[in-house]
């Protein structure tokens, strides 16, 4: 579903972001990225929905290599991609409902098929019934729940997240796992950066860890070091 | 694909609203410019009607009496032919009284009074006479012989009756032409700024647009629109201020003594219209390229 080969990147002439990362990610993996700040975990996100394009090596999503798309294509690409933040980036003039749905309104959808799809992942992500509230009338945890509903309305292949779980306290932050975990039972594949060694520890999932932007340690059912 | 048009509709009302004062600005200054452009227009084709009868250097009419004898008319041909070194003879013209008549309507556009007292048998046929020389004395004492000649009615020339309006026709068409393009510039620059500011506001609502797959010409195009309207609706203010402009200028020019000249400075309104539609396409043209080129430029998709 996703591979880095001999993937390089750096900013400007002097700050390595990323050094020569190879990886694989199957089809409804789960991969934490684990490591301190500036490590190079939010970069190899980037790298995967082509916010950033890579200096040297290929990387490869959904059978293309994202590195050589035309400005063009770029939209296709993210249509199969999810993305949650740690800040949410929620629209604060947009209700909940809104927000979830101009998801799919600004790649076209229908208006029948956006009645339908997002009370149904609103239903999934347990916010059904405040479909009418502003993110400023909701607690943070709910806040990620509804930025989860948009990077899921449309059922992507993948869903990138960077820190979700950075701003919530414990108790929320687990909420928030179960519900990705939730999602990736689904066969999403899921990409995770985080640096919550709770979260990490509890999962038992794959970790791949970096350091100043070197794959040090690549483990399946991996806890945070 | 209507949900995409009903989209980039509201987005762009939506836009319109938030920055109102900008936008606003935005919208006089096209119109502001626009209206002098148009009234450019009017102006000069004001003082062409004035004009018209010495289009091509003519310096000196002589009008011919309707009722003139073949052998007259001749006769003053002959004069005419017969001064090589102050007239061009190739470019001697000879209205006939249909032609001066057709001539005459456009004159005196503005002045219905005179034109009704002419037709086509009472007006006078004129010899359009193109001066070499540039002595200007020498055509003035040419002028004063014609005169004289048997089935001459009179003869005008081009220095008594229009060397002033001719100067302050171009020095009109210059400043007008210059200010209108310079108002036009800031015009296109204050809708770029303006596009500008709508995207920086939205630039978080931009960044998830670009996340979720939006392409960017749906990115694009709300913005591109609501310069273009500003160009529109800049234009439509102009053209109502350049039809009352008209207008009043109609009014005023109707209370002028029928055959001073004045009259004939107006202008017709079909010509008017015309001007309307030409303001109407630079407005919408000139607002779709300044939010054009700070759609690509700032929304970086």
């Amino acid at each position: 579903m996703i591979r880095l080969e001999n993937v390089s990147k750096r900013y400007g002439a002097e700050i390595v972001a990323v050094r020569d990362a190879s990886f694989e990610v199957a089809k409804g993996e789960f991969v934490f990225l684990v490591g301190p700040s500036g490590s190079g975990k939010s970069t190899l996100l980037r790298l995967m929905n082509r916010q950033e394009r890579p200096e040297r090596g290929n990387v490869w999503v959904a059978g293309r290599n994202i590195g050589e798309l035309a400005n063009s294509q770029i939209p296709q690409l993210r249509r199969q991609l999810g993305n949650v933040f740690q800040d949410y980036k929620l629209l604060p003039n947009k209700t909940l409902f809104e927000n979830v749905a101009f998801a799919l309104e600004v790649i076209g959808k229908p208006r029948h098929l956006v009645s339908q799809q997002v009370p149904q992942v609103l239903e999934l992500v347990g916010l059904a019934g405040k479909e009418d509230r502003f993110p400023d009338q909701l607690s943070g945890g709910e806040q990620q729940r509804v930025s989860i509903a948009r990077a899921f309305v449309n059922r992507p292949l993948i869903l990138l997240a960077d820190e979700p779980t950075g701003n919530l306290d414990p108790a929320t932050g687990e909420g928030i796992m179960s519900l990705l975990e939730a999602i990736n039972s689904t066969g999403t594949t899921i990409v995770m950066a985080t640096h919550d060694h709770r979260v990490v520890n509890a999962m038992r999932k794959r970790v791949i860890q970096l350091d100043r932007g070197v794959i040090v340690r690549d483990q399946e059912r991996g806890v945070y070091e | 694909m209507i949900q995409r048009i009903s989209y980039a509709f509201r987005e762009t009302i939506a836009n319109f609203r938030r920055n109102v004062t900008l936008s606003v600005a935005a919208v006089v200054t096209s119109a502001v410019s626009l209206l002098l452009v148009g009234t450019t227009f009017l102006i000069q084709r004001a003082f062409d009607n004035l004009l018209v009868q010495w289009r091509g250097d003519v310096g000196m009419i002589v009008f011919v009496r309707p009722d003139v004898t073949e052998e007259a008319r001749l006769f003053i041909r002959q004069n005419l032919e017969s001064q090589p070194n102050v007239i061009d003879v190739d470019e001697l013209v000879y209205l006939d009284r249909t032609q001066s008549y057709e001539e005459a309507k456009r004159v005196f556009a503005g002045d219905p009074t005179t034109l009704s007292l002419l037709s086509i048998d009472t007006i006078p046929s004129q010899f359009k006479v193109v001066p070499i020389t540039t002595d200007a004395e020498l055509v003035r004492s040419l002028a004063n012989q014609y005169r004289t000649l048997p089935g001459v009615a009179g003869v005008s020339l081009a220095e008594d009756e229009f060397e002033v309006i001719s100067t302050l026709s171009s020095f009109v068409r210059t400043v007008t032409i210059g200010m209108s393009l310079v108002l036009l510039l800031v015009a296109v620059i204050l809708i770029w700024n303006t596009i500008r500011t709508a995207i920086f506001a939205r630039r978080r609502e931009i960044e998830v647009m670009k996340l979720v797959g939006a392409t960017d010409w749906f990115i694009r195009v709300p913005f591109i629109l609501e310069g273009l309207f500003q160009g529109l609706l800049g234009a439509l203010v102009s053209c109502a201020g350049l039809w009352g402009l008209n207008q009043a200028w109609t009014g005023g020019v109707a209370g002028f003594k029928p055959g001073t000249g004045v009259s004939s400075l107006i202008v017709p309104d079909s010509y008017a219209n015309g001007v309307m539609v030409a303001l109407l396409v630079i407005g919408a043209v000139a607002g779709a390229v300044g939010s054009g080129v700070a759609s690509s430029k700032f929304l970086d998709v």
